[in-house]
This record gives structure tokens, sequence and C-alpha cells, in this order.
């Protein structure tokens, strides 16, 4: 009787306390949205690693909102039309960012980027922060990058093209894998992320269009864009059927539906850590005019309407700090932007993505392509005239020139009514047009 | 109000208006406007008017109308719905009447039947792609059962009809049992007299239902093909879960419009098309099976 009295006293003393102790001291809290992180498994590891450290820290409150593209931009958009909101520090791809600049969403964040210089903790690669200052100012702090690449199981390695070599694969070694494989197994098992989600746009235009023309609008409708269209077509013939479903190349891979994958590196990732014995990744292939591959660049910025804007500034310190780099490299394979993070030696299904990058960033014949800015508010229908693109020639069997400059028509009318520049590898004409 | 006035009229007091059943549908009606009326005026307003400028326009219906999906969205939307919802009320029908028969084990059955009603479309379309795909659970066993030696790409592009297939498949799996639980009430409404008078009159089993369970049936046959109508109209999770875009369906087609290309008006054309289907059906509907004059009605 005496011990329980003692305890229930003991817990209305606790309770009492900790009653107390919350009210004494309002906990603070920063409200973070982003249209990454969006893959079940990515929220999990924001929400449960990468954040409660900075909790843990600064006794700030992280309130984490990840959204599709549509949703997020939105919210943002809402905000700044109400003059007034709740969003202190937002993360996007960096051809969101011009959407947020033409409504006038987001502040300048130069003074940002000098007091982080000023710390003399971390630098940033210069050609980041040369893509990070767009009309008239700096959008975003450069916060992780990413790429896009081909995953193999090692066992499909032997399949691959007799006295070729996979880290210099070409499209035509590419092809000639597929057809091995068929040939040998009487299956197609190349797979690409084509469902309605997935970012086989993304190949088209910034892998297959630069390596097959050297551009990705201006060349869109010439003889050589015919050639790569003809190209896929055939390789679209040893592809995996059940492509259009796929939408993360991970699960295809470890169901062994698909021996050879092209996909974002954090959604092929969870394969390799599964069983990073059983996949290699390789480079992008190469085509006639090199072997382009898109750089993705994620940035971190902060709303003109944000409540707490000092506070989000906290976080961009914390998530741009060189170990946090290494901790989100580690955990969902989004690459450091800063020399002093990329050094750090990778372990693991992580080492494997490293090496395939590193093979991609620096063969010879490599270069970049970047997603397209300018575009302003129609951002969102620059990739799916590609995808159609593919649609009417692959699937539906269309005529190859006379969809090209139909479709071009469009891709015409879209950047002269934004009159929006070229990304590179295309000269930086504004508006790019196709030729 | 009219009411209120003509009792007005006629001298009574005004206190003695019964404001109470006014009172009770008003949260419904509050709910309605704000969750239904206010965002469909919003849809309407939004295909209909020229973002920048607000002034009226028809570019966003011809924008709708000439892409690449519009055509094929239109055709597999009504394929699908011609195809799916004679399949379920049919197949409701079926084990209603059997429940209804209150054989031995009759609960358990009910509960068996009914339970993918509490699993969304998209939970439904991630089952049955498991079940499916190239290394899913119908290879296997089809595999361990010895009668094929290499899976069979079931979901593939190039058999559109299979694709179809697995939707119809997956749509009657999953919204079947709605159709079961509204006709099985409406059964349950059917005073027994009814059966057994056709009994007395020499009616067989057969005879009893068509001619007195069914046209009883009447009410509930309506709501139940109106509620699978438009939910077909906006059916997309199953779709695009087993088929991408290679079936594209009116909602997809919305929702992609939306989410992919940005661009709210074009969306909002595809809901006002929607919502001018679904009206049109339900009106079809209700015309069709009013009942004749002289029938009986509960």
């Amino acid at each position: 009787m005496r011990s329980l009295r003692l305890a229930s006293l003991l817990g209305v003393t606790m309770l009492v306390f900790g009653a107390g102790a919350a009210l004494s001291a309002p906990a603070q809290e920063v409200v973070f949205t982003s249209n990454q992180f969006t893959p079940v498994t990515e929220q999990e590891w924001a929400r449960n690693t990468l954040l409660p450290k900075f909790t843990e820290e600064t006794g700030v409150r992280v309130q984490f909102t990840t959204e599709n593209e549509g949703p997020y931009v939105d919210r943002l958009l809402a905000e700044t039309k109400a003059g007034k909101g709740t969003i202190d520090v937002t993360g996007t791809l960096h051809g969101i960012f011009p959407v947020f600049i033409a409504s006038n969403a987001i502040a300048d964040m130069t003074a940002v980027q000098q007091r982080l210089d000023a710390r003399r903790d971390r630098t940033f690669f210069p050609d980041l922060l040369k893509v990070s200052k767009m009309e008239g100012i700096q959008a975003f702090v450069p916060w992780m990058q990413a790429t896009y690449l081909v995953a193999a199981r090692k066992d499909a390695l032997k399949y691959f093209p007799a006295g070729r070599d996979p880290m210099r694969m070409t499209y035509d070694d590419l092809l000639q894998w597929g057809e091995n494989v068929r040939q040998a197994t009487g299956q197609r098992r190349i797979g690409f992320p084509a469902g309605p989600r997935g970012l086989y746009g993304r190949f088209l235009h910034g892998y297959a269009y630069p390596s097959f023309t050297g551009s990705q609008v201006k060349r869109f409708k010439s003889a050589e864009a015919v050639e790569m269209w003809r190209y896929l077509r055939r390789l679209w013939g040893v592809t995996h059927p059940s492509s259009f479903t796929y939408e993360f190349m991970a699960q295809p891979l470890l169901l062994g539906e698909v021996w050879v994958a092209w996909d974002h590196i954090a959604r092929i990732l969870p394969a390799l850590q599964e069983r990073p014995n059983d996949f290699v990744v390789l480079p992008s292939p190469a085509g006639p005019k090199g072997r382009s591959f898109l750089s993705v660049i994620v940035g971190l910025a902060i709303p003109k309407t944000a409540d707490n804007p000092d506070l989000g500034e906290r976080l961009i310190e914390y998530l741009t700090r060189p170990s946090t780099q290494v901790m989100t490299a580690q955990g969902v394979a989004f690459f450091p932007v800063s020399p002093e993070a990329a050094k750090a030696a990778p372990t693991g299904g992580l080492k494997v993505v490293a090496d395939g990058v590193s093979a991609q960033a620096g063969a010879p014949d490599g270069h970049t392509a970047l997603l397209p800015v300018g575009l302003g508010a129609r951002t969102g229908e620059f990739v799916p005239l590609y995808v159609d693109t593919f649609r009417r020639i692959a699937i539906q069997g269309e005529d190859i020139p006379r969809v090209l400059v139909d479709q071009g028509a469009k891709l015409d009318e879209l950047y002269r009514a934004t009159n929006a520049p070229c990304a590179p590898p295309d000269p930086p004409q504004r508006p790019c047009v196709p030729d | 109000m009219a009411i209120a006035d003509a009792e007005a009229l006629t001298g009574v007091t005004r206190a003695r208006v019964n404001w109470t059943p006014y009172l009770l549908v008003l949260p419904t009606l509050a709910f309605l406007s704000v969750f239904f009326i206010y965002p469909m005026a919003q849809a309407i307003s939004l295909a209909v008017t020229d973002p920048p400028t607000g002034a009226l326009t028809w570019a966003h219906f011809r924008r709708m109308s000439s892409d690449l999906y519009f055509g094929q969205a239109v055709r597999f939307t009504l394929i699908i719905t011609a195809i799916a919802v004679p399949l379920q009320v049919a197949l409701g029908l079926a084990i209603a009447l059997l429940v209804n028969t209150r054989f031995r084990g009759h609960t358990v059955f009910l509960y068996l039947t009914a339970l993918p009603i509490g699993i969304s479309d998209l939970a439904a379309g991630m089952i049955w792609l498991s079940i499916l795909t190239e290394r899913g659970y119908l290879n296997a066993a089809l595999q361990r059962l010895g009668l094929i030696e290499q899976p069979v790409v079931f979901l593939t592009l190039e058999r559109p009809e299979w694709l179809l297939a697995a939707i119809i498949l997956t749509e009657l799996w999953r919204a079947t049992a709605i159709v079961m639980v509204i006709l099985l009430a409406g059964l349950q409404l059917i005073p027994k007299d009814y059966a057994e008078t056709a009994a007395v009159f020499g009616a067989g089993r057969w005879q009893t239902a068509r001619h007195v369970i069914l046209p009883l049936l009447r009410p509930s046959l309506q709501t139940a093909l109106i509620i699978r109508t438009i939910l077909a109209f906006q059916l997309f999770a199953t779709v695009v879960t087993l088929a991408g875009r290679q079936i594209p369906v009116l909602a997809g087609e919305t929702y992609f419009w939306y989410s992919l290309y940005r661009s709210p008006s074009v969306a909002s054309a595809y809901a006002v098309l929607i919502l001018l289907l679904s009206a049109s059906i339900t009106w079809i509907y209700l015309y069709v099976l009013a009942p004749k004059a002289g029938e009986v009605r509960l």
C-alpha cells in the first residue's frame, strides 16, 4: 500500500514537472517542405535519422512535409498569394526554382550563403553555386546532388557483348546486351522506369538526345534524332514489356524481372543496399555525340513569407554541414555538394553506386546536361513532350519524321511562349527553339 | 419558407413553425456546400477561363480533346464501365440472393465477401499487381503445378486486352461487395409475405425472383447502379497500378494534367467532362429504372 502511494506521488510529481517544463519553454518549430524524399523509406529516414539530430542539437522541432511536385509547388505559391505563410525552408530541384522566382515566392539567398561561407567549415562546388544564381539572385543554397545510372545483375554481365568494356558501354552495346540475353533466355531483361511517375522522360531528353544529337532541344527534329528514335524502337524490342508499370527500378531488379535497369540512383539504391554483392552500377551509355548524363541539383531556399526565417537558416546550416552531407549520401544516395564531404569513403551499397558515378562523371567522353530552367509555370509540360513522342513512335508505331515535326512544333510553342533559354549542352539561346 | 409564409398569412403565430428538420439538414447542407458545391463551381470556372485575364475561353477543352491520350481515355473509361458494372451488379445480386437464403455459415461467408470494401483501390491494385506480375503469385503457382515452364508476362503493353482483363478482374474483386451489401439490405426489406403469396399462387423459384423480388428490389438496384457507374468514371488507382498509362482513363488524365503537366485548367476540363458524364448516366438510370404506371412500389 505504502509503495503504491509513493509510486503515485512520484507519478504526479513527474506529471506536474513535465507539464511545467513543457509550458516554461515553448517548443520552437521549423516547417520544412520538399518534393524530394517522397518514397516512404526516404521519408522515414529523414524523419527518424536526418532531422532528429538537428532537434537534439538545437531543441527546434522540424515539421517535415514531402509531396509530389504538383501539390508541393502549389502549397508554396498559395502561401505567397495569401501574403502569409508557414513554410520556413523548402528544398527542391534547381529546375523548379524559376517557378518560384516567377511568382516572387523565395528570398535572395546571397546573405545566407555569405554567412555559411564565413563559418569556414564548408565550401561548395563552384559549378553548383553558378547554377544556383538565376534571374539576378541566388535562388538556393546547394543541398545535394544526384544522377541517373545503369544498374545490372552481376550474372547478366556474361551476356555483355564480347570484347567490350561495360564501364565504357555504348548504346549499341546496350542493345546487343539485351539481344544476347533474349537469345539465350527467350526473355527481355532490360528495364526502364516508363510508368506514369517513372523518370523515363529524363532518359529521353537528358541522356539519349544529347548522346545522339549533342542537344536536348535544338536538334529535336534533326537527322541524328531520327536515327536515335530508330535505335530506341529497336531497344524497346529487347526491353521488358512490363516496363510501363515500373516507377522504381529497385523492385524489378530485386525480383529478377529486370537484369539491366536505368534509373535515378536513389531509386536503384534499395536493391544495392539489400544485396550489394549481386549488382554492379555502370555509367550511362555513350552515343555518337558522347556520354551525356543529367546532373540533378537539389537546393534549399527560404520563402519570402517564412514565419521563422532565422530558424530556417539554422536548418540550412545543419543540412549543408559536411557531416550531414555524408550522412545523406549513406542514407539515401544523394551525393555531397561540398568537396569536404565528397572526400568521405562510401561503404556497402553506396560504394557500388559511387564507383558507377565516378566512372560516369570521369569518363573522357562524358558531358553534363542540365534540367531545363525558365519555363516558369509551364515547366511540367517539358518532359511529357518527350514521353509522348516516345509513345507515338515506339508504341503506336507512327512515322518518325512526322511525329518529330508535330512534337517539335509543341516544343517550339512552349519555348517561345515562355521565352526560355536553352539548357546545356545546347547553346544558351533565348528562346530555345528546335532548328 | 413557403409553408411558413402560408401559415403567417393564415394568422398562425410564427413560433409554431417546426424548424427541426431544417436544423437537421443544415450540417449536411453546409458540408456539401463547402466540400462539393464550392469546389465544383471553382473547377467549372477554372475550366472555362483563361488564367491570366479571366476571360471566357474554350481553349482548355480544345487542348484536352486534342491530347494524345484523350480519345483513348474516353474509350477505355466507357469500355471498362460497360463491362465491369453489369458484371458487378449480376455477381453482387447472385451473392446477395445466396446470402439471403440464410444457409449455414452465411454470416461468415458474408463477412468474407464484404472484406474488399475495407481495402483502398490503390491497395487493391497493388495486391493484384503482386499476383499478376511476371514474378507474381499466379506465375509461381502455375509453375509449381507444372502447367508452364517459363513465367508468362501477363501485364504487357503488347496485349492491351490482357491489361483490360486484369483491371476488370481487380474491379470485380474490389467493388462487387459494395453492390452486394446494398442489394442485400434491399432484399431484407422485402417482407416474406410476397414470396409466400407467390408460392401460394404456384410460382416457381425463378418466377418469384423474376416477377416478385426483382421489381421490388428496383430502388436498391438503382442505387447500386448509380454508385457503381459514377465510381467507375472515377476509376484511377487500380488502372495506374496495373497498366500505367497504357490504358488511359479519364480520372487518370485529370490527375496527370494536374500533377505532371501542372495545368489545373485542363485538369478541370477533364473533371467537368467526368461530371457531365456521371450526371447524364445518373439521369438515364433514374429515367429508365423509374417504376412504370401501375407497378407496385414498396
